[in-house]
């Protein structure tokens, strides 16, 4: 069932089975029949490690999520409460525990902490006095989540605002203990590559990490052979620009939930005669994106102008499978017909699906709207007007477009020109605050922390020098048959993946000049092998490079290094980690601060 | 070799039990056995002794003195007992010495003398004293059972985890049990107990019969008035019983089952009664001892008795049964089924042919090769290879091991891939139990028990060799060793803290498995804390040094390490610790030196202590946040609008101080429009409050308050273009198309006419939209035109225009036979553009 994270170069599963098994063993250790009591947060995250089922098996009953006052009556043995390790989460535990012993059978209390356990949470409850009520308090690593067989995140919402505006490193413990756990598993990554000051910090921590465990010697044979550990803040545009492949648009028009997304429901109505039109379903179709689905596997990445020509050809190559029923004369051919329908229904219904949501994608981005956004996204990356007032993003302020649309814009304006002059920046925040209320001054002083937003200093411009030396805007792009990365954005090649690109060839110290311009340290560190796990490469054998984006990557960069594995000369192959999946929007929104 | 068998003994048809002789003891006792209190840990154990000064008959003369020997009678410790009296001495399951006290306190001491910890038994025991106390091994660990002077039991199943549990009373029990034993039944301890001739197993979980109900074994002989004496087997499965008729019966622990009986026709008391069997064998044996005599019996009308020459002490084993007295140490069990096969006179076995034949070899005989060719005939090499292996291991001294593995060797060679590590295996074994079964250092283990018996007894140079011998992985072997060693050596009060760290790390380095912290803390414990500290230096752990170093009152170096760790709970572990220690002032000082802390502390503030925070803001002249901090109070703390415009008045200060103009001079104009709205609430009702100012100034709009609105967007200077879309959109949502001509009119739109048609035909008004697609400029006339659906006009322009893109939009538009005509003049006109 998770048969798609085992497809790539590494097998993901093994993760996945990895955990759950330890899910498994802890569930055991509390003996009977038991309700789970859930931080709704982690409830999507799960859900990608173990259904329902998996806990039925193990005596799971009953399901709550954790609020205030009493726990809904259930008839268990266990209550086990799932939780980050959060203060105010624990205050609601202790308020439900110490409600629950006036009444009913005693029953046993445990807590899971995920990913990890914390004294200071403890103390808490310790403080609060119910942390004597728990049986087991225990630990549930669950720091990298697979998502596909490639891709991997720790869904951590929080972790750049954490990372670059608070100066909180939790979320960057957590990952270097993710890196450790993936190490235990696929063996010790011999190289690691790192550009930007939470890179060096995790990788700093990682060697920690391993001389905390000297002499467990890993005798695993290395899976992968770089990790490359990128900061968020090296690359602040590419997020910001409008995604064009198919997944990425998917992503910014209705946002993917750990891998479900969550459609209009009007397309989806059944298409049967006789009731056509009279109930149309109100619940949103809730459809689970992944490379378990052949033709999503193969579409995703595609620039959105490319996937129609492959929905209609599929379409026309199912219908003559449909056809193929009329040639079927013998009970021999029919019978072979009939083994191949279910997998031809998947197919139509797959099918189906996805012309679908092209439709409802096609309404947006043909809208005139869309387009003259994307110009100016364009020209601002290819470097054109950046340094004064775009009459676009006024127009969109003054017919009061959604906020969020509107600082976007101007943060991509502002990190294409280095900063914006004082009076242009000045201006937009005046707009934006006398418009959208002056609560946002919150809001905007922390994209200035950030450094999405700021005034031009010193009055140097560098991102031309950036643009050109990498190569960040092609003029040329063949959206049907991509030869280069900037296919994800018709254009802008996403500045992160070009680093990645780079690095595997030909190496960093070509691009040092534009290193240096970009924020925060790059360094290279090696973790010495053992002389029998050192590999031995065959001629023509890829490389696996393992990258983990530090503050959250979006679905076009992926697209992007989903393209680098497959070029036949590349000569690397990927596998993606990330903090949390993010696009312009819910990053920026992650970013923002309502004070009401 | 002919009299191997001298000292077998056969208990009925099918057992053979012998007695030989493991040590000859030189221990210098000056007490007679039956003068002290004993007790010997099982799998060959050490040996306590006290002698019981305590006794009526003998009164205190001096200080009785508690010694410890290893099982040759090695001296390991010995001390003057300087506690109260004792009942009873008993080892623990990890060989550490529990010498229960009259008033139910519990002294535990190490193999060396040292003391560990005392526990007490409860109120009950202290009140009415101990009578009589056992220590007892479970799967869960050593526990201890008590009878008390008011004939009640109190028993612990698990002395590392104290839970005291009292039993249910047996009713009319007014004298103390004639004997009495404790039992493991559905892994609960159980006490035992026989009062005259019945046996109560009090059930303190039983809710049906709360009381015990007198229980009585079946097929017990008749006549029996009381038991004198009751023993369990090491596995609790096994019962015996001696009664006062000199009977034994011998069953299940369950009482259901009766396994044989005996009549040994001795009435006297014995003094101590064990089982003894060997694991996976059918037989099942007692011995019991009196004074000068030693009974085997078991289900055989015959018993073997021995004669005893000087008081004896019975220790029960896993396979048989130590014997030990003044002189000597001997061990007693039924001979195993290898040996047997192998030894028993004129044995057929293929092991014993092997045997035969590897003498003739060595003899240069050919009957040598008869004896092979006759095992190889039946096919049985490998088995009879095989039966030499185990049965060496069953032997105690090395000359008779070697002579039968040296069989094995011999029959070796004659087979094809007999796998080599049973073999090799078991020569590894045998040296390591021939080693610690050496006289000096007098473990008598019988058979594979594991190296850290050996640690307990600081014999650390043996165990380390043996765990390398054995290949053990460091983890598990060599490394909890050393871990062990460097706790012992801290306790060298003589050597200099940094003598001692050296020593420590020199030897384990990085050793893998060994925890640092696991030393410090026994450091620590000894009251050396700047040797813990030193130690805790080679720590790589973090979440390992800081609580220690908490608890040490190292509290600004905990901080420092749990920063290096990056583990940011240990950070704010340690700062909720600080924070308690120090005074405020010392408190922010520390966290000034450490901005990582700092940011953590200050998330903690934002969620936990508003207040905090603004005082470590106000400590950095962080003014930027310090106005922030007062925007977010405005707007949290405040309902009232002068207080909220208080707050907002001292966040603006603050960006003034921050230099931050612009932010300033917005929050003034918050100020203002804040003080606005609560105007017109009151003036015009309605809700204006926390609306932003283009809101407000589109409400204004909306209720028809024109010039209010006008005066509101001068005020604060709202850009006229922002102005003109405010106002079309807010004209056009009331409809008021009215007043959207007569503002369009009002001077040239600064945002042109394109929007007006735009929002028009939003509103569906096609009619006022086309009003204003006239005075749509050239550029966007086309888009105009069509959007108020003039195609033709729209091709019209489009061709003047003589505008390619404009053409195939309009193009585009074409749908229907009615733009049919439309369709061909642009294509007309294209192909006359093409001419050109």
């Amino acid at each position: 069932m998770a048969a798609h994270l085992s497809y790539g170069r590494v097998n993901l599963n093994v993760l996945r089975e990895a955990v759950r098994r330890e899910l498994r063993e802890f569930l055991d250790k509390c003996a009977g029949s038991k309700a789970i009591v859930w931080d709704e947060y982690l409830t999507g995250p799960f859900g990608l490690i173990a259904q329902y089922s998996l806990l039925k098996e193990h005596e799971v009953e009953k399901m709550f999520t954790l609020k205030g006052s009493r726990l809904p009556a259930a008839d268990v043995k266990n209550i086990i409460f799932f939780v980050r390790p959060r203060l105010e989460l624990m205050d609601i535990i202790a308020e439900n525990v110490l409600s629950e012993d006036r009444r009913g059978p005693a029953r046993d209390f445990h807590i899971l902490f995920v990913p990890r356990r914390s004294l200071l949470c403890e103390q808490r409850l310790k403080d609060l006095g119910v942390l004597g009520s728990f049986i087991h308090r225990e630990e549930y690593s669950l720091d990298l989540i697979p998502f596909d067989g490639d891709l991997l995140s720790m869904e951590s919402e929080g972790a750049f605002k954490e990372c670059y505006l608070e100066s909180d490193q939790t979320s960057l413990y957590h990952a270097a203990k993710g890196l450790m756990t993936l190490q235990a598993l696929y063996g010790t990554i011999p190289q690691i590559f790192g550009k930007g000051e939470c890179a060096r910090q995790v990788a700093n921590m990682m060697i920690r990490m391993k001389r905390e465990f000297t002499g467990s010697q890993n005798s695993i044979f290395p899976v992968f052979d770089n990790l490359l550990l990128l900061d968020r803040n090296v690359d602040l545009l590419s997020p910001l620009a409008t995604q064009l492949t198919y997944e990425g648009l998917i992503d910014e028009i209705y946002g993917i939930q750990n891998s479900y997304v969550k459609l209009p429901p009007e397309k989806f109505a059944p298409k049967k005669q006789g009731d056509g039109g009279k109930d149309l379903p109100t619940e949103a179709k809730k459809l689970q994106l992944n490379s378990a689905e052949e033709l999503y596997a193969e579409i995703r990445d595609k620039n959105f102008n490319a996937v129609g020509s492959v929905l209609s050809k599929k379409a026309k190559v199912i219908s003559a499978a449909f056809e193929e029923r009329h040639n079927a004369k013998t009970v021999g051919e029919i019978k072979q017909f009939v083994s191949q329908l279910p997998h031809m229904q998947a197919a139509r219904g797959s099918l189906a699906n996805h012309t679908s949501i092209a439709e409802l994608i096609k309404d947006v981005t043909t809208s005139e709207d869309f387009f003259d956004k994307l110009t100016v996204e364009q020209e601002f990356m290819s470097g054109i007007d950046t340094d004064k007032v775009n009459s676009y993003i006024e127009d969109c302020i003054a017919q009061k477009h959604p906020l969020i649309k509107v600082l976007r814009l101007v943060c991509l304006q502002s990190v294409c020109n280095s900063g914006l002059k004082q009076k242009v920046l000045d201006y937009y925040k005046r707009e934006i605050l006398q418009t959208y209320g002056y609560e946002h001054i919150l809001t905007l002083h922390n994209l200035e922390k950030a450094g999405l937003l700021k005034p031009q200093t010193g009055g140097r411009d560098n991102y031309p020098t950036i643009r050109k030396t990498l190569r960040l805007w092609m003029d040329d792009v063949n959206e049907q048959n991509p030869t280069d990365i900037s296919y994800v954005y018709s254009g802008y090649a996403p500045l992160s993946v070009r680093l990645a690109q780079l690095l595997s060839r030909p190496g960093w110290r070509s691009i040092e000049e534009v290193l240096r311009i970009l924020p925060g340290p790059h360094f290279e560190e090696r973790q010495p092998l053992p002389t029998g796990l050192q590999k031995k490469r065959q001629p023509g054998e890829n490389r696996v490079t393992l990258i983990f984006f530090l503050g959250g990557v979006t679905f076009a960069e992926i697209a992007a290094l989903r393209f680098l594995s497959q070029l036949e000369d590349g000569g690397t192959e990927y596998v993606i980690a990330t903090t949390k999946l993010i696009n312009g929007a819910s990053w920026l929104e992650s970013l923002m601060e309502k004070p009401f | 070799m002919d009299c191997y068998t001298a000292n077998w003994n056969p208990l009925g048809d099918s057992a053979f039990y012998r007695k030989y002789e493991l040590y000859s003891m030189d221990w210098d006792l000056k007490e007679e056995l039956r003068d002290c209190l004993v007790a010997a840990a099982p799998y060959g154990g050490p040996i306590a002794l006290l002698r019981n000064p305590w006794r009526k008959e003998k009164p205190a003369s001096a200080r009785p003195v508690l010694e410890i020997y290893s099982a040759s009678g090695v001296p390991l410790a010995s001390l003057l007992w300087k506690s109260g009296p004792v009942v009873s001495l008993g080892w623990s399951a990890e060989e550490e010495l529990l010498c229960v006290q009259e008033d139910g306190v519990v002294l535990v001491y190490g193999l060396h003398g040292d003391f560990r910890r005392h526990f007490s038994m409860g109120n009950e025991v202290l009140q009415n004293r101990v009578l009589d106390a056992r220590i007892f091994h479970t799967e869960f660990g050593s526990g201890v059972a008590i009878l008390t002077g008011a004939h009640r039991f109190t028993l612990s199943a698990n002395v590392g985890d104290l839970k005291l549990r009292r039993m249910p009373e047996v009713p009319g029990l007014q004298s103390a049990p004639s004997c009495w034993t404790t039992v493991c039944q559905d892994r609960v301890a159980h006490i035992l107990l026989a009062v005259g001739p019945d046996l109560y197993l009090p059930r303190p979980f039983c809710l049906v019969f709360p009381l015990a109900l007198p229980q009585t074994p079946p097929g017990l002989a008749p006549g029996v008035s009381s038991f004198l004496q009751m023993a369990v087997s090491f596995t609790y499965r096994h019962l015996a019983l001696f009664t006062d008729t000199g009977y034994i019966w011998m069953g299940t622990a369950s009482l259901k089952e009766k396994l044989c009986e005996f009549n040994c026709n001795i009435r006297a008391p014995p003094k101590q009664m064990v089982w003894c069997s060997r694991p996976r064998s059918k037989e099942r044996a007692v011995v019991v001892a009196w004074e000068r005599r030693l009974m085997v019996v078991g289900d055989a009308p015959e018993s073997i008795q021995f004669v005893l020459d000087e008081d004896s002490y019975l220790v029960p084993e896993l396979d048989g049964v130590r014997v030990f007295s003044r002189s000597t140490h001997e061990f007693l069990h039924e001979v195993p089924v290898a040996s047997e096969e192998i030894f028993k006179i004129a044995s057929m076995a293929p092991g014993a042919l092997l045997l035969e034949a590897q003498k003739e070899y060595e003899k240069e005989s050919q009957k040598a090769d008869e004896y092979l060719r006759e095992i190889q005939e039946l096919g049985q090499l490998p088995q009879a290879v095989q039966q030499c292996i185990e049965a060496a291991g069953h032997e105690h001294w090395p000359d008779m091991q070697k002579s039968l593995l040296r069989a094995a060797s011999f029959g070796k060679c004659f087979l094809d891939r007999f796998p080599p590590d049973s073999f090799v295996r078991m020569c590894q074994d045998l040296r390591v139990l021939n080693a610690i079964r050496d006289y000096h250092i007098g473990i008598p283990l019988t058979y594979s028990q594991y190296p850290q018996v050996l640690v307990l007894r600081r014999l650390y140079p043996l165990a380390i060799q043996i765990c390398e011998y054995l290949r053990l992985p460091e983890v598990q072997g060599v490394s909890r060793i050393l871990a062990h060693w460097a706790c012992y050596k801290v306790q060298q009060k003589d050597v200099s803290d940094e003598d001692v760290a050296r020593a420590i790390n020199q030897k384990l380095g990085d050793t893998p498995g060994v925890s640092y912290s696991d030393i410090a803390a026994r450091a620590y414990g000894c009251g050396r804390t700047e040797l813990a500290i030193k130690l805790l230096e080679y720590e790589p752990r973090s979440g390992e040094q800081v609580p220690l170093l908490l608890k040490m009152k190292r509290s600004k170096l905990a901080l420092s390490k749990a920063i290096e760790s990056g583990d940011t709970d240990l950070v704010f572990t340690v700062l909720l610790h600080l924070k308690n220690e120090l005074n405020r002032g010392d408190f922010f000082m520390t966290l000034r030196n450490q901005p990582m802390a700092l940011s953590l502390y200050r998330q903690f503030c934002k969620h936990q202590e508003l207040e905090t925070l603004k005082d470590l803001y106000n400590q950095d002249d962080n003014h930027q946040e310090l106005g922030s901090f007062h925007i977010r109070a405005s707007y949290a703390a405040e309902e009232r609008i002068e207080g909220r415009v208080a707050a907002l008045q001292t966040a603006a200060d603050a960006f003034y101080k921050a230099k931050n103009e612009f932010a300033a001079k917005a929050t003034e104009d918050q100020m203002r429009l804040l003080r606005l709205q609560r105007r017109l609430e009151d003036e015009l009702g309605g809700q204006f409050l926390d609306l932003s100012l283009h809101d407000t100034v589109t409400t204004l709009i909306l209720s028809g308050q024109n010039k209010r609105a006008e005066q509101l967007a001068r005020d604060f200077r709202i850009p006229d273009k922002r102005l003109w879309w405010l106002k079309l959109t807010a004209l056009a949502d009331l409809e008021d198309w009215e007043e959207l001509e007569k503002f369009s009119k009002s001077k040239k739109s600064p945002i042109g006419y394109l929007p007006f048609v735009e929002i028009c035909m939003k509103q569906h008004n096609k009619y006022e939209a086309k009003k204003y697609a006239s005075r749509v400029g050239p550029e966007q006339k086309v888009k105009a035109l069509l959007l108020v659906g003039d195609v033709a006009q729209a091709a019209d322009v489009a061709i003047e225009h003589r505008n390619e893109a404009e053409m195939s939009l309009v193009l585009s538009h074409c749908t229907g036979s009615t733009d049919g005509a439309t369709a061909d003049k642009i294509q007309r006109a294209r192909a006359q553009a093409q001419k050109k």
